[in-house]
């Protein structure tokens, strides 16, 4: 008796709560001309002006001042343009998810990795038809769904891993590892010849660089097909696959104590400076790490050279193989009040900034030009564009992934790999015994359902 | 012979357990007079080369926005905390000086609600916050500060019985209405009452993290220990502006404990006992 | 249920004293009078409902759904996620993890109980010994995390100690050995909160008078005999609130492991667990699920506590 009256207040009260809040924000957005594509968004006709907030994960460019410079050229090409809120966020994708489970993310956001292609709609403003944007921009696909585009990637990466040109050289490693042991059995030399370092460091406290682990999904095999092949195939982990190769490396790297001795106490800033000083050996990060591992460097009294770029070791046929892809996605705000600013500030960034340059990054515009610095790695390597979902299958591969519970695109299944490495509480067949598990569970699931 | 073993083991004891309590502290300190090179290059137990090296706690003030932090945090004690002294002493009042039906059902709510702890019930206090249209905003911890304390109004009941009935019913045949009453009346009297809620809650709010940890993520809005939190990306090489913010974090407590010290332990040792 | 009593022995108070007067001003009076109260209470009232009744409301509801967070659809699945929590080895898991903090909380409660005994009798100084004690209660979570992210740092404060004093072998990997973790997470928790029991403590055991020691001194009682049959006793209700405080605060830890592992390595804790599930993993329904087990736990816990031991302190009398 008591619970239900209490139930039946607590309903009451929430709709209250509910109708009050979306009075609220009916009030807001109407008397700012009103909700998505009422908006004129093209920043020749709609005259961009008035304040703009964008997030970013640059951090580093916004405690460095770079972001400053941006925004007094953006503001001298548009001058009716107020503030420029640049909003630096350490822990991008978890807090951006958080915070976008409200309407207040800010005008102009990247598209954080976890949202599926479905959601996307509910969250972003459409920038136009995927057609015709892949006429201009590349890597619009990943972030595409019924044929609509909603995010633009502001620089290209491939998939490799940086590292220390002289460790390596000075232990007698010249060549690149074509298969993950002889990637390994480069590390033993590196770790005789300078026994105090650690070979590979991981980065485990911070989380999100192990993530880029699985953007060598597909790199591995060469595969642009692969991951859209993962929802179908209910033991990834098996037979030699991408996913069994890149967390096999993962497990046997840590198990062989060629990784740094307490990953609970790595730090992200720091290693920079440890890889350009010859700390480190090499960490398995995207093209983007390049530029800040030169800058520590050359912050250290190093050459810039001293930074090198490896393939992932894995070859087919004799050749590497090594993804491209988008890193993130500028995106617009559904809720935004002034979305014709923001898609100013998305174009303006992509062809004026000169970011992506700076970034040693591939341009994501289709005729941009590649780096100088990169073509060296890229004449060596296979690059590889994953093929977008085909229709109708657009979120198939997320709607599995989290239905699993793996979250291929969070860093927890990555730091539980290297604990069990480390503690030996699962060996490497039972850790891909339990994700075959949990992911062809995840296919019955998602496809019964 | 005795008794000097006693207290041979009594003084080491303290004296253990204080260099315990203090050294990690200690530690931070002189760490924060540091420069980076020294940071990395001495042992934690060596003094800095210079004990007036400030300039990583300038660093902290201007590119840590500590100040902004002192600052919200600033809005937020003080909207928070006279929302609660109204709330509470309103609820209080209404609730000791009056019969009214549903008293019974009001006084269970309270009582059953000291029970729910707020951590567990974030999760859906989420939605119910986003519903309401205050993510994000600084209204929206004032609010939680002020709504999920019911400590201060057991404070309050229990001390708005020590003052007596015949103050209020004096100011009534005076012909003071209930609110004149409320706030001429009552509200003086519980000054106690209120100091004591100044001070645990004040203390309580300063020190949060987890509520605007969910709620803020706007930069230019987050309160001291928020921004706190936030040195560990950008100056995650740079122990030592770390090591300033913290100092500059403990500072005002310390200060606060001891101008106030035996308020403070009796504020405590009430507030947790109610 | 206390509460209740004033109100009614208020000497010589009529349920309404205007209602003596006569007059058509007293029915005004009266009908005013009826909704004074409920205007006091009402703000109270509504921040009280708004923001705990309809969170755990919302959440029993939630923790039935498949909810992600952002759907509008939100699922029946019954009581799969009930289910969800009690088999999946890494939902159990941060029910061990508290574990560590509830042994703890009982090293922590000994410890405070010592040093109240010790500072309840003679002792110079008495007033430093008590402010250091207590000082790290009042420090921020936040800069106690990064306060001993600094110490035990491989070649920090912790380490560099144990080197001076010859104890090389007691070295360890604080957070980086899995075997080790929770321990030290523990420890600090110890190292926080002890000045709050401690202060709790002594301000019981100097609720007992003087005379009373006196009087047990010239009877002969030495100090063992004084802690057992005065302190103790005067303690009692004190230990057993913090009995529950300890349960309920080992299975809410979050700021401290959260600042300085973020869960890693084995030291995830129910709540960082739960965040991560209703905001990463967009598993708000699990999530809920797991935060209505907690508070069952919470509640039982209470319950029996106010069954073993009828409380006079926690009461409002």
């Amino acid at each position: 008796m008591l619970l239900t009256r209490t139930t039946r207040t607590a309903v009451v009260v929430a709709a209250t709560a509910a109708m009050l809040g979306l009075a609220a924000c009916g009030g807001g957005s109407a008397g700012e001309g009103g909700e998505s594509g009422a908006q004129d968004m093209d920043p020749e006709t709609c005259g961009p002006a008035g304040d703009l907030t964008v997030l970013t994960w640059r951090t580093d460019l916004v405690e460095d001042g770079t972001f400053d410079d941006y925004v007094a050229t953006f503001k001298e090409a548009y001058p009716e343009i107020g503030d420029v809120d640049i909003q630096g966020i350490t822990d991008y994708e978890g807090e951006v998810k958080t915070r976008m489970s409200t309407d207040d993310y800010g005008d102009v956001l990247a598209i954080p990795g976890s949202v599926a292609p479905d959601q996307l709609s509910q969250f972003f403003e459409p920038l136009g038809e995927l057609s015709e944007m892949q006429t201009q921009y590349r890597w619009v696909e990943p972030e595409s769904f019924e044929g609509l585009s909603y995010g633009i990637p502001v620089v290209g990466n491939v998939m490799g891993a940086v590292y220390n040109v002289e460790v390596f050289e000075s232990a007698g490693v010249t060549d690149f590892a074509t298969t993950p042991e002889e990637f390994l059995s480069d590390l033993e030399a590196v770790k005789a010849a300078h026994p105090d370092i650690a070979p590979l460091y991981t980065n485990y406290k911070d989380g999100w660089p192990l993530t880029a682990w699985q953007s060598y999904a597909g790199g591995v095999s060469g595969d642009p097909e692969y991951t859209n092949g993962m929802t179908t195939d209910e033991a990834p982990w098996s037979g030699g696959g991408d996913m069994e190769v890149i967390d096999g490396l993962l497990y046997d790297v840590v198990a062989q104590g060629l990784t740094e001795a307490d990953p609970t106490t790595t730090n992200w800033e720091q290693s920079k400076q440890m890889l350009a000083t010859g700390q480190i050996g090499v960490m398995m990060l995207g093209s983007w790490a390049i530029p800040q591992m030169q800058d520590a460097a050359e912050a250290a009294g190093e050459t810039r050279d001293i930074i090198g770029y490896m393939p992932f070791p894995a070859q087919v046929d004799g050749t590497f193989h090594a993804v491209a892809g988008g890193d993130y996605n500028l995106a617009i705000n559904v809720h935004s009040s002034n979305k014709c600013a923001a898609r100013a500030w998305i174009d303006w960034f992509n062809h004026e900034s000169g970011f992506s340059e700076s970034q040693i990054g591939l341009s994501p515009l289709v005729d941009g030009p590649v780096p100088e610095s990169l073509q060296a790695f890229i004449d060596q390597v296979e690059l590889v564009e994953m093929a977008p979902a085909p229709e109708g299958q657009e979120s198939l591969f997320s709607d599995i992934d989290t239905e699993s519970g793996i979250l291929t695109t969070s860093p927890d299944y990555r730091m539980k790999i290297v604990d069990d490495a480390r503690s030996g509480a699962r060996t490497k067949q039972q850790v891909f015994d339990d994700l075959n598990a949990a992911w062809s569970e995840a296919i019955q699931a998602v496809s019964g359902g | 012979m005795r008794r000097a073993a006693v207290a041979v083991v009594k003084y080491a004891s303290l004296v253990v357990a204080s260099v315990m309590m203090l050294l990690p502290v200690a530690l931070i300190i002189t760490g924060s007079f540091k420069t980076n090179q020294e940071f990395l290059s001495t042992g934690p137990f060596d003094a800095p080369e210079n004990w007036l090296n400030l300039s990583n706690y300038a660093t902290a003030f201007t590119r840590g926005g500590m100040l902004l932090g002192f600052a919200n945090t600033a809005i937020i004690l003080v909207a928070a905390i006279t929302g609660t002294i109204l709330i509470g002493a309103a609820a209080a009042y209404a609730i000791d000086r009056f019969t009214f039906a549903g008293r019974r059902v009001t006084l269970a709510l309270f009582l059953l609600a000291t029970l729910v702890p707020g951590v567990t019930t974030q999760v859906a206090t989420f939605q119910v916050v986003k519903a309401l249209g205050l993510y994000n905003s600084q209204a929206a911890l004032i609010v939680l500060f002020m709504g999920t304390d019911i400590i201060s109004i057991y404070i309050f009941v229990q001390f708005m019985r020590s003052i007596p009935r015949s103050l209020d019913e004096a100011a009534k045949i005076d012909g003071a209405g209930h609110l004149r009453i409320f706030l001429q009346v009552i509200l003086p009297n519980l000054k106690p009452a209120i100091a004591t809620v100044i001070i645990i809650k004040g203390i309580a709010i300063y020190n949060e993290f987890y509520i605007p940890f969910l709620y803020i993520t706007n930069p230019d809005l987050r309160p001291i220990s928020t921004s706190l939190f936030a040195f560990k990306g950008p100056f995650g090489a740079q122990w030592e502006v770390i090591s300033a913010g913290v100092v500059i974090t403990i500072i005002p407590i310390l200060v606060l404990f001891l101008a106030l010290q035996r308020y403070v332990y009796n504020g405590f040792t009430s507030g947790a006992t109610k | 249920m206390a509460l209740m009593t004033p109100a009614r022995r208020a000497p010589g108070r009529a349920v309404d004293p205007s209602a003596r007067q006569p007059g058509r001003r007293v029915t005004a009076r009266r009908g005013r009078d009826r909704v004074v109260p409920y205007l006091f209470v009402l703000a109270p009232i509504v921040l009280l409902v708004t923001f705990t009744y309809v969170p755990v409301a919302n959440m029993f509801f939630y923790s039935v759904t498949d909810w992600d967070g952002l759907d509008r659809v939100k699922n029946f699945v019954g009581l799969a996620n009930y289910v969800d929590v009690f088999t999946e080895p890494d939902n159990l898991r941060v029910f061990v993890v508290s574990l560590y903090y509830l042994g703890a909380s009982f090293v922590q409660m000994a410890l405070a109980l010592y040093f109240a005994t010790i500072l309840s009798f003679r002792v110079r100084l008495k007033n430093l010994w008590k402010g250091i004690l207590f000082f790290p209660y009042l420090i921020n979570g936040v800069a106690i995390g990064l306060i001993f992210l600094n110490f035990i740092r491989p070649g920090g404060g912790l380490d560099s100690a144990l080197l001076a004093v010859g104890l090389e072998s007691v070295i360890r990997q604080w957070t980086g050995d899995p075997e080790v973790i929770n321990y030290t997470l523990a420890a600090v928790s110890v190292w926080r909160y002890m000045g709050l029991n401690f202060v709790m403590f002594l301000g019981a055991i100097a609720s007992v008078p003087g005379e009373i020691y006196e009087a047990a001194e010239l009877d002969g009682a030495n100090r063992w005999h004084q802690f057992r049959h005065l302190i103790l006793p005067a303690i009692k209700p004190i230990v057993g609130l913090s009995f529950i405080l300890a349960i309920s605060g080992s299975l809410s830890v979050f700021e401290v492991p959260y600042i300085m592992t973020n869960g890693g390595n084995g030291s995830e804790t129910f709540v960082i667990r739960t965040i991560k599930m209703a905001f990463e993993n967009n598993k708000v329904g699990l999530a809920s699920a797991m935060a209505v087990v907690l508070l069952a736990i919470v509640l039982v816990v209470t319950w029996i506590q106010r069954r073993l031991v009828p409380e006079e302190r926690v009461d409002l009398t």
